[in-house]
């Protein structure tokens, strides 16, 4: 699985962070996301694609390998 | 659009922790529907979970109305009630806000309030503790020792309000958020408003690190965010950062205590479960006494075949879209083990509840310390006599008795 982010999109909900914070973050000055992980290991996958669901602006892309 | 036949806002509910079956009969019908406001006025209800989404997603649906003398009103509410911000540079104006707020909810500012928010919590359990020894047999109420106290303390802190203050604005909280309060919420909103303009003032002589010295900050630059833009935000947030987390706090309590086998798993294992079982409060616990969030279209739109003419108000449901068995298996159950459970308890779309983070982060504290320390505690009463507050914009209850 690949993750992206689109800062352009992210209106800081934060949404990601709390649902998958091992793989999203946001910065402090903006509060756009930040991915940290952008393959995450396959124990992630669930809470990545729940926080895809979850984005309210659809900024979070996911590319199933 | 005509008032015969529409049912009128709120719906009746049996208890606090369940809907108005008048929201799931009125989707079997249709994802939107005609409605009466709690002002008597007409509405367009939004039941349906994707409906939801959609309308909340749509930047044809804004908060500003382009006559806002005529536009349909949910209640006499000062907040969330009609229509605000400039018809015109709606978009503009929302973003600079997000801007301007988004550092101060950010998650490595709520990681560094974490410890803190913990504290807090530890001291409302000590004050419970106090309040049942002082009165063995009798039951103590967690209003006013956990669910009002701690997200007060917590927004005074972030948004730089003295919490000495906290009869004061909680007062005016309490009048800005009647629905059928006549003019009052008006006069109460102009008290406010001058409130945290006063502390304003203090911040542009003495900034600190807290959001109404972030908002001083934008205004310094940009002359077109006014003192009332500024006032009327600082006010809003202070209600919203204490009335809706405590709502959550109330309800998500009276959820695990109404099956004592709930409480029982929840208490085997608090840390682990946390997270499921803050988004299942958050999609269970129904706030809203108006109906929904309201919105007005900025133009004639469709949606699911119905037309939504220029300047016609919309309420989303979150409540009812939360329930919505096209998405949630069993939607009335309360499963914490459900995944995924992307329900909409925050909104959805540009508009999302900027302070999600803080809710959450505040949610996933308490409910661990809170059956860490108490894990016997009961309800003293049943929950169909816990009284649901329908006169007031975030519903909730006033009291939750219990045992300790």
């Amino acid at each position: 699985m690949k993750v992206t982010a689109d800062t352009g999109k992210c209106v800081s909900s934060g949404q990601c962070v709390l649902t998958a914070p091992d793989v999203f973050d946001q910065r402090e000055e903006d509060g756009l996301v930040v991915v940290i992980d952008a393959e995450p290991p396959p124990a992630q996958h669930a809470l990545v694609r729940e926080s895809e669901l979850q984005c309210p602006v659809a900024a979070i892309r996911l590319l199933d390998a | 659009m005509t008032t015969t036949e529409a049912p009128h806002l709120p719906f009746d509910r049996r208890n606090a922790l369940e809907i108005a079956p008048l929201f799931a009969k009125l989707r079997d019908r249709g994802p939107l529907s005609k409605v009466v406001t709690p002002a008597g006025d007409l509405a367009w209800l939004v039941t349906s979970y994707e409906h939801a989404r959609e309308v909340f997603r749509d930047n044809r649906f804004g908060r500003s109305h382009p006559e806002p003398d005529t536009a349909p009103r949910i209640s006499d509410a000062a907040l969330l009630s009609g229509p605000t911000g400039e018809f015109d540079h709606e978009e503009r104006d929302h973003k600079r806000l997000r801007r301007m707020l988004a550092p101060a909810f950010s998650a490595p500012r709520m990681r560094a309030l974490g410890d803190h928010i913990n504290e807090l919590t530890e001291s409302c359990l000590d004050d419970m503790r106090a309040a049942q020894d002082a009165n063995p047999g009798e039951p103590i109420d967690l209003t006013p020792l956990l669910a009002f106290p701690l997200p007060v303390m917590v927004i005074c802190e972030l948004l730089g309000v003295p919490f000495e203050d906290r009869d004061y604005f909680g007062s005016l909280s309490e009048r800005i958020s009647i629905l059928d309060g006549g003019t009052d919420g008006e006069t109460a909103m102009e008290e406010f408003k001058a409130y945290t303009l006063a502390l304003a003032e203090k911040k542009r002589e003495d900034p600190q690190p807290d959001v109404i010295s972030d908002m001083v900050a934008v205004q310094a630059e940009d002359p077109t965010f006014t003192d009332d833009d500024l006032a009327r935000q600082a006010a809003g947030l202070l209600f919203a950062g204490h009335e809706t987390t405590s709502t959550r706090i109330a309800l998500g309590t009276m959820f695990l205590l109404s099956d004592l086998e709930r409480r029982d798993r929840f208490v085997a294992d608090p840390e682990g479960q946390v997270q499921q079982t803050v988004e299942e409060i958050l999609r269970l616990s129904a706030t809203s006494a108006t109906g929904g969030l309201l919105r007005y279209a900025r133009e004639d739109v469709e949606i699911a075949g119905v037309r939504i003419a220029r300047g016609e108000a919309v309420l989303v449901s979150s409540d009812a879209a939360n329930r919505d068995a096209s998405v949630f298996a069993d939607p009335d159950e309360f499963d914490p083990t459900r995944a995924p459970n992307v329900h909409i308890a925050f909104g959805h779309g540009a508009h999302v509840c900027i302070g999600a983070n803080l809710a959450r982060t505040e949610l996933r504290t308490v409910f661990p310390a809170l059956f860490r320390r108490f894990p016997r505690m009961r309800l003293a009463v049943g929950i169909d006599e816990i009284v649901v507050r329908n006169d007031k914009i975030a519903g909730g209850v006033r009291s939750v008795p219990v045992f300790l």
